[in-house]
């Protein structure tokens, strides 16, 4: 039995795991706050897809005698489309769009020509297999992709051949940028290393905007490859955010603005070395602005780790904190006392309290787990997160004043960028 | 990937993907670049590649046999854990009381989350139940 909301998903699902006639039954969307009297009444009555009697059609799905039909056995290559395409380049757009490939912006057509040229921007070769990808791990059989693939999703993004190194590295985790969820979702990826400036990204003034080719465009590439590559992206099938995010269209880029942190870079922390580039992935619901916070207006150096613990209150502790602080920020907590980012971590850690009544209302935080859990009253405090390290630190900005923007993001994994060089 | 053309390969009735409203529009829309690519046709043509990756090979698995009756047999209402899910199968089980007291009905909530398996639910599924109901959603 599955509510209607999640239609297409189950039916198309279930036919890519092998059972295209899996007998479903639909009630209406939600049963989540619903009542006792009000999802009994769904029970009484008609399945909304087919209109027969709900509970009549479930037992007959578990009576009635299988078809041939149903008892299917072999193997099928799902259809994926020819290898190219050949028409007029406004048909092409158009074919492009109409199938699903595109975020709905023009593309630049991928002619062998352009994908050759891109190809040419890595040692690997263009029938080397990249990675898996799934738009949700477990809940839908991954693809896989060559270089190849990469390369014409790359330049329908309109990547010139320098950023293809780096939209390899991104497409060898087989991260979908676009994780079917109901959450809405959204990604973001961290560089560090030579890289920016080879790429002559932007970790200035604006770097989280569009003010950049290179952040852009590598955004860009990773949402195209998060339909392209595993079928993903697909709403109300292989994607299910109720409301969806903007941030989707590019996802966030953040080249870390190494030059003016007083603290290593972010992948130094995670064992790479400092000439090294690479690309570090963080995944959770959203990303808000610090601006105006408890402890800002203090002086002469504003109270910025007060805004910080004050700023994540409405976050859920199913994902952590990622802080993007401008680097004056970095530098205003130096002089607030904090010299590394474990230090303001650690404050931040004991200091974002929560009560245990109020965890025992949030949706997606938990309570500890453990033997401490049968000692936990109402009226205790308890850290917002179990462990500092839920608390992660990004330095980007241009310094025009010192504000922070903060995501409710858990970091993932760093892979290197120059492999694929 | 074309979900027409793989449900038809895997024996699903296009009567039945006519109920589903985003390949109906899927279908309409391709048979509308169909018209206008043959009405701009001399101009130009440019051949581009597919950027689709490979999806693997789908084995068709064949249901369980099904039962003649569920009179004295024993049902599983199983949850994969979304919220509501518990509290709807609490009513299917009283739906089953009021209209086919000779079922029996079995709450369980799936480990893991809502994708994962849960080999030791499955086997004492099959060691003790005849049949099982599944709710997806919330």
């Amino acid at each position: 039995m599955v509510t209607i909301a999640f239609k297409d998903l189950a039916k198309t699902n279930a036919a890519k795991r092998g059972m295209p006639l899996q007998r479903i039954s639909f009630t209406p969307h939600p049963v989540w706050g619903k009542t006792d009297e009000e999802m009994y009444a769904y029970l009484d009555g008609n399945d909304p897809v087919s209109g027969k009697p709900l509970m009549k059609e479930v037992v007959a799905s578990l009576t009635t005698p299988l078809t041939a039909d149903e008892m299917k056995t072999g193997t099928v290559t799902p259809p994926t489309g020819a290898p190219t395409f050949t028409d007029t380049a406004d048909n092409l757009q158009q074919y492009f769009l109409d199938n699903g490939m595109t975020d709905f912006m023009p593309i630049i057509l991928p002619t062998q020509e352009k994908v050759d040229a891109m190809l040419k921007a890595t040692s690997h070769k263009p029938d080397e297999v990249v990675g898996k990808m799934t738009p949700a791990q477990g809940a839908f059989p991954a693809w896989s992709y060559t270089v190849q693939h990469v390369a014409v999703n790359a330049v329908m993004a309109g990547a010139i051949p320098d950023y293809f190194p780096t939209i390899l590295a991104i497409a060898s985790t087989g991260i979908s940028a676009l994780f079917s969820s109901t959450n809405s979702l959204v990604s973001a990826a961290v560089i560090n290393g030579p890289v920016r400036d080879k790429l002559q990204m932007n970790y200035g003034i604006g770097a989280m905007g569009p003010f950049n080719q290179a952040n852009a465009v590598i955004g860009r590439a990773w949402t195209l490859m998060s339909k392209n590559l595993d079928g993903g992206g697909v709403a109300g099938e292989t994607y299910m955010g109720s409301q969806g995010n903007v941030i989707n269209y590019n996802n966030l880029i953040i080249p870390e603005n190494e030059k003016d942190s007083p603290w290593p870079p972010f992948h130094v922390q995670k064992g790479f070395k400092p000439e090294e580039s690479v690309v570090s992935f963080f995944f959770g619901f959203n990303i808000t602005q610090g601006q105006g916070g408890k402890g800002l207006g203090m002086k002469p150096i504003p109270h910025y780790h007060e805004a910080m613990s004050a700023n994540v209150g409405p976050f859920a502790s199913l994902f952590g904190a990622l802080f993007i602080l401008d680097p004056l920020v970095a530098h205003g907590l130096g002089d607030l006392g904090f010299k590394t980012k474990d230090q303001i971590a650690d404050w931040l850690q004991n200091n974002t309290l929560v009560s245990v009544k109020d965890v025992k209302t949030m949706l997606f935080s938990a309570l500890p787990r453990g033997p401490e859990a049968a000692n936990l009253t109402d009226d205790m405090m308890i850290p917002k997160w179990p462990r500092a390290d839920s608390y992660t630190f990004v330095v980007c900005g241009g310094q025009t004043n010192p504000y922070h923007q903060l995501a409710n993001m858990s970091y993932r994994v760093s892979v290197s960028i120059d492999k694929w060089a | 990937m074309n979900r027409r053309k793989l449900l038809s390969l895997m024996g699903m009735s296009p009567v039945a993907l006519a109920g589903i409203p985003a390949l109906a529009e899927q279908a309409k829309k391709s048979d509308q670049t169909k018209k206008e690519g043959a009405a701009s046709a001399g101009e130009p043509k440019l051949t581009v590649l597919n950027p689709r990756g490979l999806p693997p090979p789908i084995t068709l698995i064949p249901m369980a046999p099904r039962l003649s009756t569920l009179d004295g047999k024993t049902v599983y209402l199983v949850s994969d854990g979304f919220p509501g899910a518990d509290a709807f199968l609490n009513q299917v089980s009283i739906w089953f009381k009021k209209n086919m007291p000779n079922v029996t009905t079995v709450y369980r909530l799936k480990a893991g989350g809502f994708a994962d398996d849960d080999p030791k639910l499955n086997a004492e599924i099959k060691e003790k139940g005849q049949a099982v109901i599944m709710a997806i959603g919330h």
